[in-house]
């Protein structure tokens, strides 16, 4: 057996039989679901939100025929309050709004927070309304063809919607708690088989062995990346079903396909697989030159926001992948799985992704195997 | 045998923000160990022992000199010198994630010896060691008297040409120690290669062909426990280093 593997075999049962990195490795990607279904329940609600919650309006004066009978079509509670009182009753929360008239003036009141936003809204719709009543009712006063004045353009929208909003977000905070969960549970082992070791004093007995540095540090990355492939495939399956679930019970993603096709599922697989290699070299990198576990941990605390960012960033500035983003690591795995996502699957940027990550591994593996050699890092003397 | 050839090792020590010193821990030791020898490395703490032994296993590099194993240096013939070599210390831990049978699986895998000679030498070792009743226990479950037999079985697994024992005995309770002693005992018939380093004088005295007392990483004085003593007009060991010494003041 090859010298990598018996170190491999070695760093496999330290992983799977500490409790902590098997937590790390298999707890996480179940807290996905509760975040998918969570934020798409929160979503769903918001949009829905029944009129009945922002639809109770104050007025200081007595409303016409037209005005009442507009109002009950519209579904507005109507409360006539006295001027005097009609702020404080704003103010207790018992109306949801205020109109004030002066003369011809209406003046539509409150402090800025959802309700009276969703009130505003539904209000300025109201004197829309209202307006067109009292223009039409004029005009045929006047023996005017009120709908050929009134109506003498007529508007239509004819914009496509590209992409559903909701789904287009859901699926990518998805994707970015699958990275944040890879990069979590790569923190541990890699600060266990590392600083962990040189603390518990066997790293001694593994430097007496018959086998080369490259060889330690190979079987160690190789265990470590292992567990992250395992921590973002599970969380890949977990995220694809709580999509399915969240889709066929949410209606704001009528009409959309939020479950990946297989096609899809697999080249988002690769995409995790690439992007648990980085982060475990990166994470032996750092922990193994820390003096201890602590020191490793405080070191490594960063990364998982770090890992974060430039996904966040992509997604919040609606960044395309090209060419040379599909280059640069932990950016280009964010960037391809949007695109993945949306369907389209360029083989040339998955390419250069892997060609990218396996050139920033391979340098992180060189450094790390020629800092292995040295007292400072090994014994820290 | 091993031939160890002025070795010296210069560390930097930092005394403050500003300001690292130089030091030498181990300066021009020369010392050679003969099949079946127990060659004794003694000293106080901080004398360079422990550097010494690292650089003699292969985990440490010299500033300069070398060590030969059988006229093979380490440069050469990493792998090759490893395979013959066991190192026990005071401070070697072993995985207690493992069973004390998975651990000596994994170490005879390591050493590269086959399926059959594993489970013989398992076989034959945990007989000697009285291992037997905790085989298939987690070492994190043993007692540190069964830590330190599992410690030792680990360095038999592989049948080693040479041991380099660092205080191996330090903070053991007598039993403990015993065992090791015995087990050096043991294996110096088996005419193997044994370098033992201890602060422990009384108990070199009686298993060490030769000593060699190192002070501030300098060898003081060397040869069998009877020259030195003869040389230094003492009675044992310890009286001995403080007389080379010039007093236990100048320490």
């Amino acid at each position: 057996m090859n010298n990598t593997f018996k170190i491999l075999k070695k760093e496999l049962i330290e992983v799977f039989r500490d409790k902590k990195s098997l937590s790390m490795m298999l707890i996480i990607p179940f807290l996905i679901p509760a975040i998918v279904i969570g934020m798409s329940a929160l979503f769903n609600a918001e949009t829905n939100k029944s009129i009945d919650t922002y639809n109770n309006i104050g007025f200081n004066y007595e409303l016409s025929e037209e005005e009442k009978e507009l109002a009950k079509e519209m579904n507005i509670k109507v409360n006539t309050i006295d001027s005097k009182k009609i702020k404080d009753e704003y103010d207790k929360g018992n109306i949801d709004l205020y109109i004030t008239k002066d003369g011809n003036n209406y003046i539509i009141n409150g402090n800025e927070n959802e309700t009276t936003s969703y009130a505003s809204s539904l209000m300025n719709s109201y004197y829309t309304r209202y307006k067109e009543i009292l223009q039409k009712k004029y005009l045929e006063k006047s023996n005017l063809n009120a709908d050929n004045v009134i109506n003498i353009i007529t508007i239509n929208e004819n914009i496509k919607v590209k992409e559903n909003f909701y789904s287009s977000y859901i699926i990518n905070y998805a994707f970015l708690f699958i990275i944040m969960a890879i990069t979590v549970s790569a923190t541990y082992p890699a600060t266990d088989a590392t600083a962990g070791e040189k603390e518990r004093g066997t790293l001694e007995t593994l430097l007496t062995f018959p086998v080369r540095s490259k060889d330690i540090i190979i079987g160690k990355f190789l265990s470590i990346s292992l567990s992250s492939i395992i921590t973002g495939v599970l969380s890949l399956i977990l995220a694809d079903v709580s999509l399915g679930i969240a889709e066929s019970k949410f209606k704001i993603y009528e009409n959309t396909n939020l479950l990946l096709t297989p096609s899809q599922l697999l080249f988002a697989g690769l995409v995790i697989i690439m992007y648990s290699l980085l982060i475990s070299g990166l994470c032996i990198a750092i922990a193994s030159k820390s003096k201890n576990f602590k020191e490793a941990q405080s070191a490594l605390t960063p990364i998982t926001f770090i890992s974060f960012f430039p996904g966040m960033i992509a997604f919040m500035m609606n960044i395309k992948i090209s060419y040379v983003l599909a280059i640069i690591p932990f950016l280009n795995s964010s960037l391809i799985f949007r695109e993945i996502s949306d369907g389209n699957i360029e083989i040339m940027y998955i390419l250069l992704m892997i060609i990218s990550s396996i050139i920033f591994i391979a340098l992180v593996l060189k450094l790390i195997i020629s800092q292995y050699k040295s007292e400072k890092v090994l014994f820290n003397e | 045998m091993i031939e160890v050839k002025n070795i010296k090792k210069k560390f930097k020590k930092q005394i403050n923000k500003k300001e690292t010193i130089e030091f030498f821990a181990d300066n021009d030791i020369s010392f050679e160990a003969n099949e079946g020898e127990v060659i004794g490395i003694l000293g106080p703490n901080g004398a360079g022992k422990t550097t010494l032994l690292r650089i003699i296993v292969g985990i440490l590099e010299p500033t300069s000199g070398k060590v030969l194993f059988d006229n093979k240096n380490f440069k050469n013939n990493e792998i090759e010198i490893k395979k013959e070599l066991a190192f026990l210390s005071g401070n070697t831990k072993i995985y207690n994630t493992f069973t004390t049978y998975e651990l000596l699986k994994m170490c005879g895998n390591i050493y590269d010896l086959d399926k059959d000679t594993i489970e013989k030498r398992i076989d034959e070792i945990s007989k000697k060691l009285n291992l037997t009743d905790f085989l298939h226990s987690r070492i994190a479950n043993l007692s540190t008297g069964q830590t330190q037999r599992v410690n030792i079985a680990r360095c038999l697994i592989h049948n080693p040409k040479y041991y380099i024992l660092d205080e191996a005995t330090t903070g053991l309770d007598i039993i403990s120690s015993q065992i090791i002693l015995d087990f050096i005992k043991e294996e110096k018939k088996k005419k193997k290669t044994i370098l033992y380093s201890t602060h422990y004088m009384e108990e070199a005295e009686n298993i060490c062909d030769r000593v060699i007392l190192i002070n501030k990483g300098v060898v003081i004085e060397s040869g069998t426990p009877k020259e030195i003593l003869s040389k230094t007009k003492t009675s044992n060991l310890r009286d001995a280093f403080f007389k080379l010494i010039g007093g236990v003041k100048d320490e």
